[in-house]
């Protein structure tokens, strides 16, 4: 004889699987719905993109093209000429350094993180940080920022700091 | 007398009087009236986004329908499509998650 355990088992996955039914019937209608509108990604409108972006890299990469549409002279709608390569300098949010706007993107890509380098610039810091707190100082009388967490990190990391003044208890005895 | 909708003709207070819902129906009644039944498929959908299960699934939807043509694909078409593997791919701490708060709703619901 099933006891209510398995009772409620056996319903629970009756309702889960309701659950779960109507959701995949609701995921069917919406890509059925986007592909009949052709919104969204449309096949075709992919298959075009990725045609006129390899058009445009050949034509980058095929220097004898600068005779007919040399870029620095091809005129917009409003009649303006523009550079080819963005010359405007302004300041990088991340690292504060000054930037060409043309060189903006390779830079934020090694300045925020996607190269292993930037990374290692990240872990390098963070370390110094924990470093900061939890190690105790080799010259342990000397500890003008002892008192207050906030003065610590004015430190550019190449003073310890006494460890008794510190109650998280994270710092190793020497 | 002319029918302009289809319907099966209203059933007899007499014929019901035999039928006892069952208690599944009466559960899920309660899920409903509650209003936990809405919670849990919010619930279920927001998991199912996250772990990118709902993408898995519109990517399978996406080439079916470039294989056959946006034109000839129906919804039932997708569905059929999607039950198998999509009942088949739930990451089981979100099947656990849910089993769990069904449970729960089944314990505290029942008399």
């Amino acid at each position: 004889m099933s006891g209510p355990n398995e009772d409620n088992t056996q319903l629970s996955s009756h309702f889960f699987g309701d659950l779960l039914d109507s959701i995949i019937a609701d995921v069917a209608s919406e890509c059925h719905r986007i592909a009949k509108l052709g919104i969204d990604r449309n096949l075709e409108e992919e298959e075009e993109e990725l045609r006129l972006s390899a058009q445009a890299r050949a034509r980058v990469a095929d220097p004898s093209n600068s005779g007919e549409t040399n870029n620095k002279y091809v005129v917009d709608i409003f009649g303006q000429t523009h550079p080819s390569v963005a010359s405007e300098i302004f300041e990088c949010m991340n690292c504060g350094r000054s930037i060409v706007a043309g060189r903006f993107a390779p830079h934020l890509e090694k300045c925020m993180g996607k190269g292993r380098k930037a990374r290692l610039k990240v872990t390098r810091s963070s370390t110094a940080a924990q470093n900061r707190y939890s190690r105790s100082s080799p010259v342990s009388t000397y500890s003008p920022y002892s008192n207050s967490t906030s003065t610590n990190r004015l430190s550019n990391g190449t003073s310890g700091v006494a460890g008794e003044e510190y109650s998280n208890g994270t710092y190793e005895e020497p | 007398m002319k029918h302009s909708v289809n319907r099966p003709p209203t059933p007899d207070a007499a014929d019901d009087q035999g039928k006892e819902p069952t208690l599944q129906e009466i559960i899920n009644i309660k899920l409903i009236e509650s209003g936990e039944k809405e919670r849990l498929m919010e619930l279920l959908r927001e998991r199912l986004m996250e772990c990118g299960w709902k993408d898995e699934m519109k990517a399978l939807c996406r080439a079916y329908i470039k294989k056959k043509g946006r034109n000839n694909v129906t919804v039932d078409d997708l569905v059929h499509l999607i039950t198998p593997k999509g009942r088949a791919s739930i990451p089981d701490s979100v099947k656990a998650e849910l089993l769990q708060r069904i449970r729960s709703f089944l314990v505290s619901a029942a008399l």
